[in-house]
């Protein structure tokens, strides 16, 4: 592609003569000679050698529209012949992209307008005018759109920047199609787009699992979290800076929105605690699974007994202190071991949390002992949202014969392990190195491990009536308690 | 409102106190409110009374249950100030005071509860507590010194 600006200039507006179809004072003429394609700008004495390439279609700015949303308006436009569209302006107007097409809008909007026909003016103030030629195919092109009666339209875009007329490229495109075809060869998105997953808390582990879920084309989320994004969460959130002080929830809505326009995502801004559970239990209830990201374990508690109460199977993900390593729990109700199970039998695992935020600290320390925050990498913390999101899918097309079913075995286990590395002080610190190793345990791997479910559990097992046996009692004679003393 | 699984548990949650010889203490039961206290008064080796009081939260037994010295108060440290200005303290293991001014004991935090923990346990840290306060009291050094074996792991 060319960088000359006075060739650039030349195509230019070669390209716009040829776009209205009029002549200009350049015009691009094949030199035998030469064997290129010259520029001949009247008053020039020679002509201009251009090597002009493929990538030189790229020069021109590129205005995006969706075409599902331009047929359907396409009536209006036949009655009105034109229709008003706003865009989102990107790059100082290189790109310009209708704000239909995502939840995103750019810091600079352009006002536009759809015409049909080259002779219709458009509304003063109109600074990008798209006008649609009727013509033949072929539709293959970007810049071609069929109606709804099969007619044929060819688009060519101009806008208006610093009183200057600025020839775009037209893009028409197809959201779902498009999406759906990168990723229906090794997924059932068909099944996906009716799965509905409840993200309990969307941090950095819940938020980037969220994204994943919403790529792979799960159609429906629930998202809990009561925090607002801080200047602090953005070296590891899927937020930005440009969303700092927005609710958690409300930004990871807007970013599954622009992977799949088509999810619906509801949002539900407050903590888990006890006092919600009536609000909570419907949401467990109508989830084909659920993942809690939480950092702390109250939540987790809670969101457990209510997953085994409402047999839904639910995924605990969390990164060890600093991010030195992290670990998921799979809970599949009555078959594999709950979390309560787990923090009985795995103590120290249990309690080994990343301490990401103050209100972490203040959770595990006294005010005269205060804890650091001690947050770990995003890039640390990542291979866990990956681990959720994979387990995730597994159960959403669980009952499907998808291509991921041939992972059943290697998933079976109800636990994992990952360690980014030895860290000192922890049972893992004389790890040997990935380097050395050959089969003894490292970092940088996933380790599925196996669980017994406890079947005295608090929640999935029979622990009222098996510490009632040990005191030679029976549940089933269990009465009221009696009323307290009267106070003297 | 109550399961019938909480209430199965708080039953039997008394019941164990009692066959274990914690008989001071009872889990009662406010049908007014529906709501429940475990409670009772207790001495320490040296003779001296006070009152342990646990209301049982909502969440109960996956939530953890705060537990308050009611009697005496104020409770005071060493030096003649009320503990409970302290707040969450380690030095003295209490956490956020009641609003009346009770200390609460720091049996387990937040993040080592859980639901297989019975409040007999509780109530045994809660004696603990009280003989470390003692030691606190005619040494004035931090309670925290004299209750070093509390571990919260269960």
């Amino acid at each position: 592609m060319t960088t000359d600006p006075q060739q650039q200039q030349m195509i230019r507006e070669a390209m716009k003569a040829i776009a209205e179809r009029r002549p200009g004072r350049s015009k691009l003429v094949y030199d035998k000679t030469k064997r290129t394609i010259v520029a001949v700008t009247e008053g020039t004495q020679t002509p201009r050698a251009l090597n002009i390439t493929a990538d030189d279609a790229d020069m021109f700015g590129v205005a995006t529209l969706s075409s599902h949303w331009l047929t359907e308006r396409w009536g209006t436009l036949l009655r009105d012949r034109m229709i008003p569209v706003r865009f989102s302006s990107w790059d100082g107007g290189d790109a310009l992209t209708q704000l239909e097409i995502g939840p995103l809008p750019a810091s600079s909007l352009v006002e536009g307008v759809v015409v049909l026909g080259s002779d219709i003016p458009g509304p003063a103030g109109a600074s990008l005018r798209i006008a649609l030629h009727p013509g033949k195919g072929p539709v293959s092109e970007d810049s071609t759109i069929v109606a709804p009666d099969g007619s044929v339209h060819h688009a060519t875009a101009h806008a208006q920047r610093n009183g200057e007329d600025h020839p775009l490229d037209t893009h028409f495109v197809d959201l779902q199609p498009d999406l759906a075809l990168r990723r229906s060869s090794l997924l059932e998105t068909n099944v996906l787009k009716d799965k509905t997953v409840l993200l309990v808390g969307v941090g950095t582990g819940g938020g980037h699992a969220a994204v994943e879920l919403a790529k792979c084309g799960v159609g429906r989320f629930d998202l809990i979290d009561a925090d607002r994004l801080t200047v602090g969460n953005v070296v590891r959130h899927p937020g930005g800076l440009s969303q700092v002080g927005r609710l958690k929830v409300n930004v990871m809505r807007d970013m599954i929105l622009d992977k799949n326009p088509d999810a619906q995502v509801t949002i539900h801004p407050f903590e888990v605690t006890s006092h919600n559970v009536e609000t909570i239990r419907p949401l467990i209830a109508r989830a084909d699974v659920v993942i809690c990201g939480t950092d702390n374990r109250p939540s987790k508690l809670l969101i457990n007994r209510l997953c085994i109460e409402e047999n839904k199977t639910a995924l605990y993900g969390g990164a060890f202190r600093r991010a030195y390593g992290g670990q998921v729990l799979r809970v599949r109700p009555k078959t594999s071991p709950c979390h309560e199970c787990f923090v009985a039998a795995m103590p120290e695992e249990s309690t080994d949390e990343e301490i990401s935020s103050q209100q972490a600290a203040d959770a595990v320390a006294y005010s005269d002992r205060p804890v650091a925050v001690e947050p770990g990498l995003s890039l640390d913390v990542l291979p866990i949202a990956n681990m959720l999101t994979k387990l995730a899918l597994m159960e959403l097309v669980a009952d499907t014969s998808s291509t991921l079913r041939v992972l059943k075995a290697d998933y079976a286990a109800p636990w994992y392990l990952w360690l980014n590395r030895p860290e000192p002080g922890t049972r893992y610190a004389d790890w040997p190195a990935l380097s050395e190793s050959i089969d003894e345990m490292t970092i940088n791997r996933w380790y599925g491990i196996d669980l017994a479910r406890d079947s005295d559990c608090p929640v999935c097992g029979d622990f009222i009536a098996t510490l009632a046996a040990s005191y030679g009692l029976d549940p089933k004679n269990f009465g009221d308690l009696a009323a307290p003393p009267a106070k003297e | 409102m109550w399961s019938t699984e909480q209430r199965n548990r708080l039953y039997l949650e008394n019941e164990v106190l009692h066959r274990e010889e914690f008989t001071q203490f009872s889990v009662y039961w406010y049908k007014e409110t529906d709501t429940y206290e475990a409670s009772g008064n207790t001495w320490s080796n040296s003779g001296k009374l006070y009152t342990l009081a646990i209301p049982i939260p909502s969440g109960f037994p996956q939530a953890r249950p705060p537990m308050y010295i009611t009697y005496p108060l104020p409770l005071y440290a060493a030096n003649g100030n009320p503990i409970s200005r302290l707040g969450v303290s380690h030095d003295m293991h209490t956490l956020a005071p009641s609003s009346s001014g009770q200390v609460q004991i720091c049996h387990w935090r937040d993040n080592r509860w859980h639901s297989g923990i019975l409040l007999h346990k509780v109530f045994l840290k809660g004696l603990i507590w009280i003989e470390a306060y003692e030691q606190h009291l005619a040494t004035g050094r931090p309670l925290a010194e004299f209750v070093s074996t509390m571990k919260e792991y269960a």
